[in-house]
Parts: C-alpha cells; sequence; structure tokens
C-alpha cells in the first residue's frame, strides 16, 4: 500500500529536478545524464503508481514472480463460464469461416458481453483480493514476522498475479470480438 | 541576440511566435500580408525558385502540377501507405520512391521533409525581419499522435531549413499551455485539437506545486489522418457527382478541381456562421444540358447530415484516451477546442454533449498552438522558470519476436522520457548478429504495427545461448526513439545501424543538406539579384530626373566634373545591372548614390527656398 498523493509529490519535485527541459543548455554529458534519470524516475512511478505493477516488482525482485500453467490459472469458480464463453468464441469463429458478417449476431452479442460483464466483475473481485493481501504483507513486514509468512504471503499474491493475468486477456479477447462492427 | 521561436508546423496553415518577454506573453508573427497565418502551400517555378504561402495558393489554380498543399500528410510515410490518400489528393508520387516518399513539382522532385523545409524556411525569414536579428533555434509541433517516424521527417524538416530543433511539442499540449498561461486555471482538462489533416485528444492535468505549475498528460489519442481535409473532401464527392449528372465528368478536367474545392472550402467557412452558403462553380465545357454553370444552395441542416460521420469518428479516440486516464467525461472540468475545424458548430455541439460543458475557445484556434510552442521554448531558453510540461508517448513501443508477435516494452501513455531495458542473446553457435524489429502500435502482430525501423545487433562468436546483449530503448522528450546497446560480458557499447522504415537516414539529410545549400545559394542569390536590381532602378530613375530638372532649372549650378561623375556612375550602374553579380549591382548603388548626392542636396535647397519664399520674413 502506498500513500498515493505522497508518491506524486515526490514524483514531480524530482521531475522539477531531473527534467531534459532544464538542462537544454547544459554539455551533452548533463543531458545524457538528465535523459536518462527522468527515464528512471517515470518508469519508477510508472511500476509504483499501479498496485498491479507494484506487486509484480516487489515479486521480482524477491525471485517470487512465477507465471503458473493455464490449468492453475483457471479459477476453478469460473470454469463454466470460460466454457460457455469458448463456445460462443467457436461460433462466432464458423460463422465467419463460412463467409458471415465478421461482426457478431444480435444473440451472440449478448452472451459475450454477459460473459464480458461476469469476468470484469472476477477482476474487481481480484483487485481487492491483491489489496487486501498487500495490507497483510505490509503489517508482516512493519510486525517482524518470520522469512516463512512473508513466503506465505507472496506466493498468495503471485497467485492473484496469475489469475488476474488469465482472466484480464479474456476480457480483452472478448472486447476486441465485439468492437468489431459491419462497415 | 537570436531569438528563439515556436512554430506551429500545419497541414493547412503554419504559424511562428515568440514570447515577448515584456508583455510577458506569447505572440505570433505577421507575414508580409499582414496575416500570421502561412497557408502550408508550396510551389516551384520555372525557374526552379521555391514560393510559399498566399502567392503559391493562388498558383494552385494556375499552375498545379507545381504546386502542393497538405504536405503534412505525406510526413514520415511510405509510398505504399499513401496510395489512399492518391485518390482525393493530387500528390504526384515519383514511381522511383522507394521507401520515402518522392514528390514531383514541375520538373524537380522533393521529399517531403525538404517541402515542410521550404515552410519552415519562409517562417524563419517572417521571424528574421520581424527582429532584425537570426533565427536559429526552434519548438516545432506536431500532432501528438504522430508516430516516431512521423516526428523525425519533421526534426529532419527543421534541420534542412537551418533551424536548431530544440523539442518537439504536441499541439494539444502546447494549446494547453498557452491556455493555462491565459486562463490561470487548475484542474483536468481535455484539449480536442481538430485540424486540417489530423486530429488529437489530449487529458491532462494542471498542478500547481511549489516549485511551479505541471502540465501533466495523462493520456493522448487521436488519428493522423482525420480533419477539415475530409470534410472538404466529402463536400467535393458529393458535387462531383451532382455534376455528373449535369453531363460533365470533372475526370477530365482536372485543371478545373482546385476552383471547386477553392469555392467548397468558402462555402464551409460561411456554414459555421450562416445557415446556408451557395456554391457558383463554372463548368468547364457544358455538358449535355449546356448548363455552363454549377449553382447549389447548401443548407445547414443538409451539411451536417454529410459531415456526421467524420465527426463522429472523433469521438472514439475521445472514448479512448478517457479510458485510458480511467476518468469519465463528467470528471474533465474544462472542455478546449484547438484547430480550424473547431469552428463547425457540429463539431462544438458534439463535443458540448459529450462532455456536458460548454468548451472554451476565447483564445484563437488557429494561433493557440503557436502561442503555446513560444511558451515552451522560452521555457527550454530559462526565461520561464515556473511551468514543466511531462508528456507521453502516444504510441506502445514493442519488438517483433517469435512467430511475427510483438512484445509490448513501453506502453502507450507512459511520461516521456521513457526507456525499457531488454537482454538479447544467439540462437545458434557462432550467430554474429541478432536482428530485432522496432515496432509502434497497440496490436497484438506486428504485421499490423507500424514498423520503425530494424537493427542488427553486432555479436562476438560463440556458442549459443552466450552472448548478452543489452539494448536501451529511450523515447526522448520529443517522443522520438533512440537506441544503446551494450555487450554486458565486455561492458562494450556496441554501436547499431539503424534502418528507418519510412525516413531519410543520416546520410541522406546530409546529402541534401549539401546539395540544398548549393539551391539554397542559388535562391539566394537570385533574391538578392532581384532586389538589387529594383535598388538600381530606383536610383537610376531618381538621378535621371535630378539631372534633367537640374539642367532646366538651374544650368549654371551644376559643376561640369559633377555631371561627368553621375553620368559616369550612371552607365556604370546599368552595365552592372544587365549582368548577374548583385554584389557589382550594390556597390556600383552606393558609387552613384554618392556622386549624386550634392546633387540632390542642391535641389533640396532649392526646394527649400521656394517654400521659405512664399512665406514672410515674420513668419520663419
Amino acid at each position: 500500500m502506498i500513500d498515493a498523493e505522497d508518491l506524486e509529490r515526490r514524483f514531480h519535485s524530482l521531475s522539477w529536478k531531473l527534467h531534459p527541459d532544464n538542462f537544454v543548455r547544459a554539455s551533452e554529458n548533463e543531458r545524457q545524464l538528465s535523459l536518462d534519470r527522468s527515464s528512471q524516475l517515470n518508469d519508477a512511478y510508472r511500476t509504483l503508481v499501479d498496485p498491479v505493477a507494484r506487486v509484480e516488482y516487489l515479486l521480482g525482485v524477491a525471485g517470487m514472480r512465477k507465471e503458473g500453467t493455464k490449468k492453475q490459472q483457471t479459477p476453478p469458480e469460473l470454469l463454466e463460464e470460460v466454457f460457455e464463453l469458448n463456445e460462443s468464441l467457436d461460433e462466432l469463429r464458423d460463422a465467419r469461416a463460412s463467409g458471415g458478417s465478421a461482426a457478431p449476431t444480435a444473440g451472440l452479442r449478448a452472451k459475450l458481453e454477459t460473459a464480458q460483464h461476469k469476468f470484469e466483475a472476477s477482476l474487481a473481485g481480484l483487485d481487492q483480493e491483491l489489496a487486501r493481501v498487500s495490507a497483510e504483507w505490509d503489517r508482516a513486514l512493519g510486525s517482524g514476522a518470520d522469512d516463512a509468512a512473508q513466503i506465505k504471503l507472496m506466493e498468495r499474491m503471485n497467485e492473484v498475479l496469475n489469475r488476474r493475468s488469465y482472466i484480464r486477456n479474456l476480457v480483452t479477447g472478448v472486447r476486441q470480438e465485439l468492437v468489431i462492427r459491419d462497415r | 541576440m537570436p531569438k528563439t521561436v515556436g512554430i506551429d508546423l500545419g497541414t493547412t496553415y503554419s504559424l511562428i511566435a515568440y514570447h515577448d518577454a515584456r508583455e510577458g506573453r506569447p505572440k505570433c508573427i505577421p507575414g508580409p500580408y499582414g496575416s500570421p497565418l502561412c497557408p502550408s502551400v508550396v510551389s516551384v517555378d520555372k525557374d526552379g525558385s521555391i514560393i510559399v504561402g498566399q502567392a503559391a495558393q493562388r498558383r494552385l489554380l494556375t499552375q498545379p502540377e507545381r504546386t502542393i498543399y497538405s504536405v503534412k500528410r505525406l510526413m514520415g510515410r511510405g509510398p505504399s501507405d499513401v496510395q489512399d490518400e492518391l485518390k482525393i489528393f493530387p500528390f504526384r508520387i515519383d514511381p522511383a520512391s522507394k521507401n520515402v516518399i518522392r514528390v514531383r513539382l514541375g520538373d524537380r522532385i522533393f521529399t517531403p521533409p525538404e517541402i515542410s523545409a521550404f515552410i519552415l524556411r519562409e517562417l524563419k525569414s517572417w521571424g528574421e525581419n520581424y527582429f532584425q536579428d537570426s533565427v536559429e533555434r526552434a519548438v516545432i509541433t506536431v500532432p501528438a499522435y504522430f508516430n516516431d517516424a512521423q516526428r523525425q521527417a519533421t526534426r529532419d524538416a527543421g534541420r534542412l531549413a537551418g533551424l536548431e530543433v530544440l523539442r518537439l511539442v504536441n499541439e494539444p499540449t502546447a494549446a494547453a499551455l498557452a491556455y493555462g498561461l491565459h486562463e490561470q486555471k487548475r484542474g483536468k482538462v481535455a484539449v480536442y485539437d481538430f485540424g486540417g489533416g489530423t486530429f488529437d485528444i489530449s487529458i491532462l492535468k494542471l498542478i500547481s506545486t511549489t516549485e511551479g505549475d505541471i502540465y501533466q498528460v495523462l493520456s493522448t489519442n487521436g488519428d493522423t489522418h482525420l480533419g477539415g481535409d475530409d470534410i472538404d473532401n466529402a463536400l467535393f464527392t458529393l458535387a462531383r457527382e451532382e455534376i455528373r449528372t449535369q453531363g460533365v465528368d470533372l475526370a477530365a478536367h482536372p485543371e478545373t478541381v482546385q476552383e471547386l474545392r477553392k469555392a467548397l472550402i468558402a462555402a464551409k467557412h460561411e456554414l459555421s456562421s450562416a445557415d446556408r452558403a451557395t456554391v457558383k462553380f463554372v463548368l468547364p465545357d457544358g455538358g449535355a444540358q449546356h448548363n455552363s454553370i454549377y449553382f447549389r444552395e447548401i443548407g445547414r441542416a443538409e451539411y451536417e447530415r454529410w459531415i456526421r460521420p467524420i465527426v463522429d469518428r472523433t469521438m472514439a479516440p475521445v472514448r479512448q484516451a478517457l479510458a485510458d486516464a480511467k476518468l469519465a467525461p463528467a470528471e474533465i472540468e474544462e472542455v478546449v477546442l484547438v484547430g480550424g475545424s473547431t469552428r463547425v458548430p457540429l463539431v462544438r455541439r458534439t463535443v458540448e454533449e459529450f462532455f456536458g460543458r460548454r468548451p472554451h475557445a476565447e483564445l484563437n484556434p488557429d494561433e493557440v498552438v503557436a502561442l503555446g510552442a513560444a511558451v515552451q521554448a522560452d521555457i527550454l531558453e530559462g526565461g520561464v522558470k515556473d511551468m514543466l510540461l511531462l508528456d507521453v508517448t502516444p504510441l506502445s513501443l514493442g519488438i517483433e519476436t517469435m512467430g511475427g508477435v510483438v512484445a509490448k516494452i513501453i506502453p502507450r501513455n507512459s511520461t516521456v522520457p521513457a526507456s525499457a531495458q531488454e537482454l538479447f542473446t544467439t540462437g545458434v553457435d557462432n550467430q554474429t548478429g541478432i536482428d530485432l524489429h522496432v515496432l509502434q502500435g497497440e496490436r497484438e502482430l506486428a504485421k499490423d504495427c507500424r514498423s520503425l525501423a530494424r537493427f542488427q545487433l553486432k555479436v562476438p562468436p560463440g556458442p549459443a545461448g552466450l552472448a548478452r546483449i543489452e539494448v536501451r530503448f529511450l523515447i526522448d522528450a520529443s517522443g522520438i526513439l533512440q537506441v544503446a546497446a551494450r555487450d554486458l560480458r565486455t561492458g562494450e557499447e556496441h554501436s547499431i545501424e539503424v534502418q528507418p522504415s519510412y525516413g531519410l537516414d543520416d546520410a541522406e539529410v546530409e546529402r541534401i543538406l549539401e546539395e540544398s545549400i548549393e539551391f539554397a545559394e542559388q535562391d539566394f542569390s537570385e533574391r538578392q539579384l532581384i532586389e538589387a536590381r529594383n535598388e538600381a532602378d530606383t536610383v537610376l530613375r531618381a538621378t535621371e530626373k535630378a539631372l534633367t530638372r537640374e539642367q532646366a532649372e538651374a544650368p549654371d549650378e551644376l559643376p561640369e566634373e559633377e555631371r561627368r561623375a553621375a553620368e559616369d556612375a550612371v552607365a556604370a550602374l546599368r552595365e552592372a545591372v544587365a549582368g548577374s553579380d548583385y554584389k557589382r549591382i550594390r556597390a556600383l548603388v552606393d558609387v552613384l548614390n554618392q556622386a549624386s548626392l550634392p546633387l540632390a542636396e542642391r535641389m533640396m535647397n532649392r526646394a527649400l527656398a521656394t517654400v521659405l519664399e512664399g512665406k514672410k520674413l515674420g513668419d520663419v
């Protein structure tokens, strides 16, 4: 967990110092340094400001980021929805292959939209889960919990990230299909 | 003291502005006709001299095969990209064009950066004339949605025009700077920039910190081929069809196309304030019905029906930009309209309805981008110290991996400067090079993204998987990509040979610069010659007149040596004028001026004397 306002304040403060705008008339070395440092600053801010990226980074640094297999990733409570979604997508592909319109029919569209909403709800749930585990992690650090406890928390975070990644791919896939309209 | 300027290099109009320190605000510099708007039109005369601006605009009608407009549409693109454009724009692409477009104007051939450089040089001369000092450094604006190749082409144009381009600034951001300075507002701002050829939407956050004001771009989106030109083309297509029903096929009369276009554009402008407009166009040799005029009254409602699809197209990027900024339309506190096409009432209504608030257009939509560029120029020169611009890259940067899939390494809307590191190694034993293909875009597959460049990393021979080459991709504050490679095992910096996919590489820019300096000398000399001859003309006529009068009025007062000196000088000057050495002409103009000075003084005294004579002694 991070105080977003404080983070932004620090980001802005460092930007004033490092930004290439201040070094236009400086020597080549200073210009290049400014470019390097400010890009590092921007990258760091981008990583820290997004809760998911932050956790990814944390796990990466600790060597705990492991992507799971597909089987592990599919949340059991969503198995049915995923199955139905795959059916709908197959239908859509068949329609296209047989020379039908590229856009989904009204019926298919409704099914896809339902799937999209369900998965987006799952994503929201996972984000909350991630926030909860992150808070626990902060507490564990603060109270000087042992390595085993920390590792367990990081494993849990890793799991959440994997599920999240899987579901997000599903949502993106569905969105792409829905966006296709006949011209 | 050379001045640093801000330049808006627009599709339809270009402008140059500077920050007036005394008045504490940016100002546009007027051109020879008094207007700060320079039409982005370039024409090549039969003798090879280049004409830019209003004078070139007239030649669109009289010599269309030597004249080009909207060259911005060709910047940073390859010949195959612009095939669609050719259906509606009369660009004459040379068949020899490979990865850089070459355009034919008369019997000369130019690349789009060269043509843009002519426009920049014209603006540069406006600035130099205004300041009576040289203009060497500039901030040039680009559409926020311009990709790397388009940005590089713009920077190349600056170089070719003899300008040091300090920064490329995104047009909506520049407008926000001008607007922010003017309005002193804070909060979330949407800039809707609908110009002649491009559309941009940027979402910004304006924040006050202890150090000053920060203009932070949250997201940007757009369409680099959507603008007022599309409205013109829609009207043109409709008109052409109606004219066809009158029995005339305009395809057979290409020379009349520009006339019709001009009439339609006038009607379009009229329809921004009036309910109806009339188009009158003389048909080339009457058709079956021998109607010699195409006369069409266009009503506002009908016009809006025609252009609605074009205006609607602007809303998809708006929605995407808001989604990327994680904001709802209602959360935007200020909406700013930029670009001439935002004068269209339908555009204003659509934007107002979408955001639920009336958009700002107090600043002249044609000038605001140039003014903002001038502000940024001042910031860079250290004039203004309490404003900071944090802009973003509009497109994701990626590398092509196996299977033709793109791996994104810098996501879109990342604050610039932005960087990413990737580690590469060899796949087979003794492999000596690793090929990289860098792209921009949001799609999964490389073939659907925009190819930026291909590199080859040189690798020392060794077993597969041993090499460790770290490549650093850096997008600078102008949104342009820099690449550096380092061999992690040796610590050596590796050189990278970049093959730009759609642009001029450094060697070509150098070559064009060298050639253009020759041409520039020529163009420059020609202009000097014309000016020198004009000066000579003036002084010759004045001297002749003076000599004649002197002979008539006071022949005794003209000493023989003086008369002879003057006549000799006149003869020498006439001879020089017949030649082409402008320096010699100038020198002899000076000689004649000197020789005829006593003559002029005497004439002056006599004139005064006559005046004084007429007065009573008491009045003097």
